[in-house]
């Protein structure tokens, strides 16, 4: 064999190789969307402009006279209409599927329990559970939020105190697979009790928590300190549920908190000190309760949009008439209050079933004083960087994931419908 | 709050959950010709306090208000310290970690609720502070946390820092009963289901939190010493012994459910052998048999006045119980045990003088400087002393009195209960319902 011919021969391996990734059947339509507003949040708006979606991602994007309609391209006229980014929501609990016994796995730290205690019905504890394993993607559920807007959103598992870790999809079809953006997204921790075992109180579960990291730091210890001596040191033992928190100790990977009222959020902080933890605090619809704290962490919020008041609040113990009031005005002003403060958020639709009250309640928000902007870069932008997806999504730029929707309106008008939807640069069929 | 309507409409809705203290006056006040009760020095019949910055800075008779500092009007009115409750369970998420015997890694501390409106409740009572304990399912429960009753504000503002730390334990039935199964499917039955359990237990659990400093002490030996070793690791930081631990090395005290004399005598001898510290025995229905005893090792008690026989290890609870310990030397407190019976604490100290013959300023002392004591924090609080926290409550008539009731609440100098203003609010905000009612504007 000539010398030359060699690289050539390694090329076409290459270029074999990639075809598996990329074959003809992989590639997605173009679509040529025109005579659209444009809001790309990242950038000003566009009153009329024409966005280019190619094979799944967003090609080019601009005014009419610009941009230049490629020949193979599908025709959207979007006269009257408006883009967007598709929504984000970063916590959920959507799409899951459990088994009804919990899912297996570690159980507890094994030390904390002694003998003769009562063994716990489930396990308080399973940060080795990964949310893509119990995906079940339902095309009710998937069209609910679609037509809301929504085009990615981060699912997490759902059960015991340390629940597993989360992953993020986008909402393109029934198939798992295909819909990951990001797996693992997170680890998940929520401020809940263990029925029949221990935890079974609050404190318990506080102490539990924090046994648990303490535990997990001794033994990234251990495992870092034995990757030094590999020979001369006894192996330590292996351990599934400190395996899997190890990340989250020694690489600082993400710790969401699930806060149900002001005091989770004043415990998670007190943790995510005490661990020095990469911590994003969820649900916190009580966090203006919080707002001189928080203002002063750079901790990233995720406050839902489900404002029902938590059980025991100060608002739900003393009557009928605070309670509704609560519901309807004291806990939708939770976002527009932080926003007030100065406090970054992202919104989610964290304890929501469907798209349209999600949808109805960021207009509660809107109505109790968020101005529409904010509402959309806390469903958008904001939560691109929360997970760390800045650069595939959040904004409507070119290379970035063409999640797009045209809304027939301003957004979050009571009065809009969302007229069609782009996930991974495929029109969705409703 | 969004905006000022809203809170109106908000504030005729909850009368009682004011967000502020009733008069927040940056913790300056001057009280004015009240009949003064110190507790420690004395009565004056008619004098004056001043506050300023919340701390009682003059005691005397005709003290000129400062500059911009609130005057309060207290003639014909009895001025005493802030009642102290030594031992309840409000203003928490939870109050048992049941699943398991042994638990100090739960710390009561980490679940303050400030909402509870039970903290109104004790206002209402002129408590200013209460000591909010772990309940009494499990031998050794947890770390327990006093707290000021300041209603509206965050929880952290709450806690009192200066007091001592101290460990929940229990003996007798409360535990033995929480460990049996009393419905099917319940949890399974745990150890230890006998008083003699309850001690081998808890000796069990301090030998382990023994070996645990000791395998602390010879790490850090190790780290320390001149040449370590090359491959070191720490012992496991374990939150249930470290808790242990910290009562073994003195820095907690422990206080114990405990009804009946046996088991008391039995416990002060777990202390001796392992050397920590008891601070009191809680309900303590058979203190009066070993009076000696616990005035001999400084053990105080804190108990009910005269609610005795509610089961059977009550049975042989006396009245007269606080009242013959109080003589006898013991440091006695009354406690509520509940966030009803809290507002009631001057009513039930005042039976001791029925019951055992105590005088009106010892049976007031069972309420204030008595439980400062036993928690720590009789330099800042329990009696009114130039120096101390203004905490203060003021009633229509000597606490002692049957017909006693608190008029208002001071706590570090602002006033978190005021009768007479609570009362104004309701009516006003009665008067905007039913102009509501009728269509009008409020």
């Amino acid at each position: 064999m000539p010398k030359s011919a060699r690289p050539l021969i390694m090329l076409t391996i290459l270029a074999l190789g990639a075809l598996a990734w990329t074959s003809p059947a992989d590639v997605g339509p173009t679509y040529a969307i025109r005579n659209a507003k444009i809001v790309p949040v990242a950038g000003p708006v566009v009153e009329k402009g024409i966005l280019i979606i190619r094979d799944g991602l967003i090609e080019s994007v601009g005014p009419s006279d610009k941009i230049a309609i490629p020949e193979d391209a599908e025709v959207i006229e979007a006269a009257g209409m408006a883009a967007y980014p598709g929504l984000i929501s970063a916590h959920t609990h959507l799409l899951l599927e459990e088994p009804a016994a919990p899912a297996g796995g570690a159980q507890q730290v094994p030390s904390i329990t002694l003998p003769g205690a009562a063994q716990p019905n489930t396990p308080a504890g399973t940060p080795d559970v990964l949310a893509f394993g119990l995906l079940k993607p339902k095309k009710s559920t998937l069209d609910s939020f679609l037509r809301a807007g929504f085009t990615t959103v981060l699912v997490a598992p759902n059960r015991g105190i340390i629940q597993g870790q989360s992953v993020v999809v986008d909402l393109n079809g029934e198939d798992p697979e295909p819909m990951v953006v990001k797996n693992p997204a997170a680890l998940h921790i929520n401020f809940t009790t263990n029925r029949g075992g221990y935890p079974s109180s609050l404190m318990g579960t506080i102490a539990y928590i924090r046994q648990s990291f303490l535990d997990a730091e001794g033994y990234a210890l251990a495992q870092a300190v034995y990757a030094k001596n590999l020979k001369g040191m006894k192996r330590p033992v292996f351990n599934p549920f400190l395996e899997a928190l190890r990340p989250y100790v020694r690489d600082k990977k993400p710790v969401v908190f699930q806060c149900n009222n002001v005091e989770d959020i004043k415990r998670a902080l007190k943790i995510v000190d005490e661990f020095k933890l990469n911590a994003m605090l969820s649900h916190v619809n009580e966090a203006w309760r919080d707002a001189s704290v928080l203002k002063k962490t750079p901790i990233p919020l995720l406050v839902t949009l489900d404002f029902r008041p938590p059980s025991g609040s100060l608002f739900v113990n003393q009557g009928e008439d605070l309670r509704k009031k609560a519901e309807a005005e004291i806990y939708p002003a939770n976002p527009s209050n932080l926003a007030k403060e100065g406090i970054a958020f992202a919104l989610t639709t964290f304890g929501l079933n469907d798209g349209s009250t999600a949808l109805k309640n960021i207009q509660s928000a809107i109505k109790a004083g968020l101005s529409p902007e904010q509402a959309l870069r806390a469903l958008t932008i904001q939560p691109a960087q929360y997970l760390g997806l800045a650069a595939q999504l959040g904004s409507l730029e070119p290379g970035k994931i063409a999640n797009v929707i045209l809304a027939k309106g301003e957004i979050f008008d009571e009065k809009t419908q969302i007229d069609k939807v782009f996930v991974d640069g495929i029109l969705w069929k409703f | 709050m969004k905006n000022p309507t809203i809170f109106l409409v908000f504030a005729a809705f909850v009368l009682a959950a004011s967000f502020q203290p009733a008069s927040a006056e940056g913790g300056n006040l001057l009280i004015k010709n009240g009949t003064i009760l110190t507790v420690t020095q004395g009565i004056i019949a008619k004098g004056d306090i001043l506050i300023l910055n919340g701390i009682i800075r003059q005691i005397g008779e005709n003290i000129n208000p400062p500059a911009g500092v609130k005057v309060i009007e207290a003639s014909g009115k009895f001025v005493l310290p802030g009642i102290i409750d030594s031992h309840t369970h409000i203003a928490l998420a939870g109050t048992n970690e049941g699943s398991e015997a042994i638990t100090p890694e739960a710390d009561v501390g980490a679940v303050i609720n400030a909402d509870d409106t039970a903290i109104l409740t004790a206002l209402s009572g002129g408590v200013t502070m209460a000591h909010t304990m772990h309940g009494s399912a499990n031998p050794i429960g947890g770390p327990n946390v006093v707290l000021k009753m300041k209603w509206g504000k965050p929880s952290e503002d709450l806690v009192v820092t200066e007091a001592l730390r101290t460990l929940k334990f229990a003996l007798g039935e409360n535990v033995k009963q929480s460990s049996r199964t009393i419905l099917p499917g319940g949890p399974p039955p745990r150890y230890p289901q006998t008083r003699m359990g309850v001690n081998a237990i808890m000796r069990r659990e301090f030998l382990r939190a023994q070996n645990y400093m000791a395998a602390w002490d010879r790490y850090n030996k190790l780290k320390a010493s001149k040449i370590p070793p090359k491959i070191l690791l720490p012992p496991r930081r374990d939150l249930r012994l470290e808790v242990l631990a910290d009562l073994l090395r003195g820095k907690m005290v422990a206080r114990c459910h405990d009804y009946q004399a046996t088991e008391a005598l039995e416990f002060i001898g777990l202390a001796k052998e392992f050397g920590f510290k008891i601070a009191a025995f809680e309900h303590a229905w058979e203190a009066y048999k070993i009076a000696d005893e616990l005035a001999g090792e400084k053990i105080g008690i804190s108990v009910f006045a005269d609610s005795w026989a509610y089961k059977m290890e009550a049975a042989e609870g006396i009245a007269y119980d606080a009242g013959y310990c109080a003589k006898k030397g013991v440091l006695v407190s009354i406690n509520s045990d509940s966030g009803e019976r809290i507002r009631r604490l001057f009513n039930d100290a005042s039976k001791t003088m029925k019951y055992g013959g105590l005088s009106e300023n010892e049976a007031l002392s069972l309420i204030t400087i008595n439980p400062a004591i036993q928690l720590g924090v009789d330099r800042i609080v329990g009696s009114l002393e130039v120096g101390k926290q203004a905490d203060i409550a003021i009633f229509n008539e000597h606490p002692m009195s049957a017909y006693a009731r608190c008029d208002m609440t001071i706590i570090d100098g602002d006033a978190y209960f005021d009768r007479a203003a609570l009362l104004r609010e309701r009516e006003e905000a009665a008067k905007k319902a039913e102009v509501a009612k009728k269509g009008g504007r409020p």
